[in-house]
């Protein structure tokens, strides 16, 4: 494996590291429907996102979608376009 | 075509539970308007049956609950419903709301391809929602639940109402914006977790075709 793939398994590692700490601070009484899987429970989450299968996917690019948002300040600039 | 709601409600897990609960609003308030119904509930959901209720009623909106992949809508229990290069040809000049995931990536487009009065509103990504596992007997008191599905049955609920696609699907994307400022500022242990699929769902909502069509 070359160094830049090292690198990005690396980034892989942590994105996957901070989504499971967020699933991990919900409470057991909070489910998501994800796609077109079953409901998933906080424990299938982080499931799914250690396994990296489709739903993982699903969920990481979740998290990375919002955190772009949030860095790019997409989400501020659309906050503020509400009135009331 | 006549004006009328055809809409499809599978009931075979949780997740479709909650979206034939929560589709209750919508059909009340085609009820209240006295615009003609027809619900195709639970085993009915499937192809054969749903294609000839679509031919026989020609009505001109059609709401589609249900899992969804980027060609396929489904019906009870995964049976394809609406597919690309099957029968998505039902779907051309109606306005269409697939509260599903990913369809509006490929599915939405061919809907709306041979036609120019007919408008898709759907998601590019799998769209998502919330639930409290303490009101699963009772989705409708499920206060996580209705931060995600108040605001898309707001879409077929405006269409009810007489606005036109791109206010349908705009009252919607600024109700899922409410929401989401909602969530961040209750500062609860999900928080974040549900800000970010409320984002989801505000980034991935897409209406294709003709925005200003109405029912």
């Amino acid at each position: 494996m070359s160094e830049q793939e090292n690198s990005r398994e690396e980034t892989n590692e942590k994105v996957k590291e901070l989504v499971i700490m967020r699933i991990n601070a919900i409470p057991s009484t909070t489910k998501l429907s994800i796609g077109g899987s079953k409901t998933l429970s906080k424990e299938e989450m982080i499931e799914h996102v250690k396994r990296g299968d489709k739903e993982g996917k699903q969920i990481v690019q979740m998290h990375i979608n919002f955190i772009r948002a949030v860095t790019s300040g997409k989400l501020i600039t659309e906050l503020n376009s509400l009135t009331n | 075509m006549q004006k009328g709601l055809i809409i499809t409600c599978p009931k075979y897990d949780d997740g479709t539970e909650y979206l034939f609960y929560f589709s209750k609003a919508i059909i009340g308030e085609a009820k209240n308007r006295n615009i003609k119904i027809k619900e195709i509930s639970d085993k009915e959901v499937e192809m054969v049956n749903f294609s000839k209720v679509v031919t026989k009623l020609d009505y001109n909106l059609i709401v589609l609950n249900g899992h969804g992949s980027a060609d396929t809508i489904y019906g009870h229990k995964d049976c394809v419903l609406i597919q690309v290069g099957k029968n998505e040809q039902l779907l051309n000049g109606r306005i269409t709301y697939a509260r599903s995931c990913d369809a509006g990536q490929m599915l939405g487009e061919k809907c709306v391809e041979y036609s120019k009065e007919g408008c898709f509103i759907g998601y590019s990504l799998p769209f998502i929602f919330a639930m409290d596992t303490r009101w699963t007997a009772n989705p409708h008191n499920d206060n996580k639940a209705k931060l995600f599905l108040e605001p898309s049955n707001s879409i077929p609920i405006s269409l009810i109402k007489g606005q036109s696609a791109q206010d349908a699907y705009e009252n919607s994307k600024k109700l899922i914006l409410k929401n989401l400022r909602k969530v961040i500022n209750t500062k609860e242990e999900d928080s974040f977790v549900l800000a970010e699929a409320l984002w989801n769902n505000y980034f991935g909502q897409v209406i294709l075709g003709n925005s200003e069509a109405k029912i």
